[in-house]
């Protein structure tokens, strides 16, 4: 199942920035899990009081409140606090937090010498929140339910032996004989069809998290089931709102307890609203950030007592079609990366946007900042000049071009930005929008032959293989198409090929590295910025002490906590 | 040679205006064409009104000139540019991406959007794209609506009920919906009717749009009249003369449409910009880089409170195009038929 853009989920700005997830890599020791009974010594964080009720605001209900369906940041936040898969992060911040550490599994897993095969045992003693024992085989049942429910996160886990097969006969209660377990002694035991760098990564996902065996094939938002977590689910209202209730006796060696005794999560649809009741301390935090027009006051008020911006993994970026003129000849696209005012592009945002070079973001592992640029300094004006000289020998002034953009705000915006700045250097550039539920389809079918137009890509997890396959030669197919300007270079194919198969990111990085600097130098994309969000607090919150931007799953709610 | 029916024609008797007075008109010699404009002249609202509505169409002439004066362009992004406002150099656009106000200067007079773009200058384009679509969307419906209530009317039967019941559907759906359905499924693809081929960002996709669903609300008053014409003493003669359907359709009744559809017309313009601002509002009408008041609207909603005059600028623009459109068209009904009710409702 291809795998969709998460941008292209997004109905308004507020949904769009709700897919922002950052940062990743890091060193940490935390491979060498401890012991995994309950009533074991969980982990707790040393600032902020424990205890009280707050009430945050949503702009819409998550798409579901199952882990096997969700694929957007508002689900993954709520549910990372009420489910663990058997790998996970550490509810921290930067580096630490994006480093893959046991959850239910007792330690990282053990991987075979040709990479196909994980082996992983499940910590003994655990129960779900409705008292149920945790058993090794609910993980092949919790997988299950992603593929049979067609879920959005169905593909990642494709590579499994079996599960292609599993998908295709349709059956609920039919094997997956790439996953063995054994209840009785725990061992859980994952084959893939080839080794997979990312698949530690993948176990990570929400979607790999462990709910009980009998938990029936359907979407149960309604209803959410049972899991093991700091919170669980109560009062679930359907586009009205939900409450997240601390499990008093949760406790499960290094996993995070939670402070807050319940966090209401309300759905209101007026971010102006939201944030004039944030400022009034009528809600305590709002997940969006503020409506732009409220934004300039709300920086010069509460920037760093009640406000903050964080910047996510995430890239922003205008794909140039390889396969189609004029942006088939190098000097095009290098003509249009000098001619692109990143700072422009910045005040778009609302100032909401890092400026950039790198395809892959700043907190990215294998990120290294291409500096100098070669299309010049991000934060300085363009050179105008050149493009236009490049233009002019490339022998294309005049050559119509369709720059595609959606009906979001901020992508209409760009598209005609784009539109004028290729005017601008020769070209003649009309922006064409397209509602936004069917942009991604329409720029990735070949038949629409899209010369240039808006993307953006926010991690799914802090992987930089999550980013590359958008412009990775093996991404590229007819119909569903990711890689929008069909990139294909040998020399970066073959890197990606190399370093994907690989599980130790550090060993890797370099290389990943290596491929982000020819993909810039050789103007393939235009990259030029990376999404920041916000988290804005009423007067009750501790700001100082209980703000975690976790790098996967933004505003960690495990740390909350009043003053 | 026509033969004039009193009941269609412009009236002759005594006007009911504005204040309630009764008003002698008739005035012997004078044709009911030149009775009717003495009285549009009395008219000073609609007048006024009229007068209004040139000067719309002037300045929105004038766009080019003033796109030169401004130096600019609808399209141009000043995004990172700088001008100076009274001796003060001001960012087009800040870094928080709040647009300038309005400077009262050549420069960014009415202020720019949040593209770092003229609102002036757009506000102008836009101007020429909305009367473009109102006057030709409203040429399209009233030359549709004509022929289909004049064939139903006339031949009764079987041509009747299928067009009747043709509208009938067409009246069955919310005007806007329908609208925004054909925007948004030809804005990608565009049009193509035999050799005719349209392109998706085209103002003739929301044109004819317009100019379709419109058709209904003329095509019924129509189809009315020439039911009731069709039996007429000068019909009766004309038949007995030995003219055809057509003939009769064009020679006889349509020249006694005539008033109802210059009634309709300014009516059925300022109801076509509206509907083209809401199109446009909601992303289904006129396509970038082209502006228009609906989408300078939409554009400005986000910056409502920090950059009113994005909304408020091509908001009066559109309320004044309008009114002046109404009072103007509410004059000329009354000087052609002063007892007749005629409204665009939906």
């Amino acid at each position: 199942m291809p795998r969709s853009l998460r941008g292209a989920l997004c109905l308004s700005f507020a949904c769009a920035a709700a897919f922002g997830l950052a940062a990743c890599g890091g060193d940490d020791s935390s491979d060498s899990a401890g012991s995994s009974t309950t009533g074991g010594t969980a982990a707790t964080d040393a600032g902020g009081k424990a205890g009280g009720t707050i009430k945050t605001a949503y702009t819409s209900f998550p798409d579901y409140l199952d882990p096997a369906l969700s694929y957007t940041q508002e689900g993954w936040q709520s549910l990372w606090t009420v489910y663990t898969p058997l790998l996970t992060y550490k509810h921290a911040d930067g580096a630490e937090g994006a480093t893959v550490v046991p959850g239910l599994a007792e330690a990282m897993p053990d991987i075979s010498a040709d990479g196909k095969t994980y082996t992983l045992k499940l910590r003994s003693g655990l129960k779900y929140s409705d008292d149920k024992a945790v058993k090794a085989s609910d993980f092949e049942h919790s997988i299950k339910r992603v593929l049979n429910l067609e879920s959005g996160g169905a593909s990642f886990y494709s590579g499994i032996v079996g599960a292609e097969k599993y998908i295709k006969d349709g059956k609920a209660q039919a094997d997956i004989s790439g996953i063995v377990t054994d209840d009785a002694t725990g061992d859980i035991t994952i084959e893939l069809l080839k080794p997979d760098g990312r698949f530690p990564y993948i176990l990570t996902m929400v979607f790999a998290s462990l709910v009980p065996g009998d938990t029936p094939f359907k979407n149960m938002t309604k209803d959410p089931p049972a899991g093991v977590g700091p919170y669980k689910f109560e009062n679930v209202r359907i586009n009205r709102g939900y409450d997240l209730v601390k499990i008093p006796d949760f406790a499960v060696t290094d996993q995070q307890v939670g402070k807050l005794d319940k966090i209401e999560v309300e759905i209101i649809k007026n971010r102006r609203r939201q944030t004039q009741d944030t400022i009034q301390n009528k809600i305590d935090y709002m997940n969006d950030p503020p409506a732009p027009d409220q934004l300039r006051d709300v920086r010069a008020q509460y920037t760093d007592k009640r406000y903050k911006e964080f910047v996510t993994n995430s890239t922003y970026y205008y794909f140039l079609n390889h396969k189609v003129a004029p942006f088939d000849k190098p000097e095009v696209r290098q003509a249009v990366n000098f001619a692109v005012d990143k700072r422009s592009l910045a005040r778009l945002f609302g100032g909401l946007l890092e400026p950039g070079c790198n395809f892959l973001p700043p907190g990215m592992k294998g990120y290294e900042k291409v500096d100098p640029c070669p299309w010049g300094d991000p934060t300085a004006a363009p050179d105008v000049e050149k493009a236009k000289a490049l233009i002019k020998s490339a022998g294309v002034e005049g050559d119509a071009v369709t720059v595609f953009g959606n009906d979001e705000p901020e992508s209409k915006s760009l598209a005609e930005y784009l539109s004028d700045v290729l005017n601008d250097i020769g070209l003649k550039a009309k922006p064409r929008i397209v509602e936004g539920s069917v942009y991604f389809a329409t720029i990735g079918n070949q038949k629409t032959k899209a010369q240039a137009g808006f993307a953006n890509w926010f991690q799914d997890f802090p992987h930089p293989g999550n980013f590359f396959f958008l412009v990775d030669g093996k991404s590229i197919q007819d119909t569903n198409n990711q890689n929008f300007g069909n990139v294909d270079v040998p020399e970066i194919n073959a890197i990606f090929n190399k370093a994907d198969q690989n599980a130790d990111i550090d060993a890797v990085a370099g290389e990943y590295a290596r491929a982000d600097k020819l993909l810039v130098e050789g103007a393939h994309v235009v990259p030029y910025g990376h999404r920041k969000l916000t988290v804005f607090y009423s007067e009750r919150m501790d700001f100082d002490n209980c703000t975690v931007w976790h790098p996967v799953y933004n505003l960690d709610f495990t740390n909350l906590c009043l003053k | 040679m026509s033969i004039a029916d009193s009941s269609v024609q412009p009236d002759l008797s005594p006007v009911v205006n504005d204040g309630g007075q009764a008003e002698a008109e008739a005035a012997p010699g004078l044709s009911p064409w030149a009775s009717a404009v003495r009285r549009l002249r009395r008219n000073k609202a609609a007048l006024i009104f009229g007068a209004l509505f040139i000067l719309l169409v002037a300045l929105a002439l004038a766009a080019p000139l003033w796109a030169q004066i401004a130096d600019t362009t609808p399209a141009k992004n000043h995004l990172s540019d700088t001008i100076v406002v009274n001796g003060k150099s001001e960012q087009v656009v800040t870094f928080d991406g709040v647009p300038i106000a309005p400077t009262w200067q050549t420069k960014f007079f009415l202020g720019a959007d949040q593209n770092g773009r003229d609102v002036a200058v757009r506000l102008l384009y836009g101007a020429r794209n909305s009367l473009f679509i109102g006057l030709t969307a409203a040429i399209i419906t009233a030359f549709l609506a004509v022929l289909l209530g004049t064939l139903a009317g006339y031949f009764r039967g079987w041509t009747d009920a299928v067009i009747s019941r043709s509208l009938d559907i067409m009246w069955a759906f919310p005007v806007l919906l329908l609208g925004v359905a054909l925007g948004v499924s030809l804005a990608l693809g565009g049009l193509k009717i035999g050799p005719i081929q349209i392109q998706g960002g085209s103002l003739w996709i929301p044109t004819l749009i317009i100019g379709v669903v419109s058709v209904v609300y003329l095509a019924r008053p129509i189809r009315g009249q020439v039911l009731s014409l069709r039996e007429k003493e000068f019909v009766e003669a004309a038949r007995a003369q030995g003219a055809g359907p057509i003939r009769i359709m064009f020679g006889e009744l349509l020249p006694n449409l005539a008033s109802t559809i210059l009634v309709f017309f300014p009516l059925l313009v300022a109801n076509s910009i509206l509907l083209e601002a809401a199109l446009s509002f909601l992303g289904a009408g006129v396509q970038p880089p082209e502006p228009s008041w609906g989408t300078m609207l939409s554009d400005g909603v986000v910056l409502l409170s920090t950059a009113p005059h994005l909304t408020i600028v091509p908001g009066l623009m559109l309320v004044l195009t309008v009114l002046s459109l109404n009072v103007f068209g509410d004059g000329v009904r009354d000087a052609l038929d002063p007892r007749a009710k005629v409204r665009l409702e939906h």
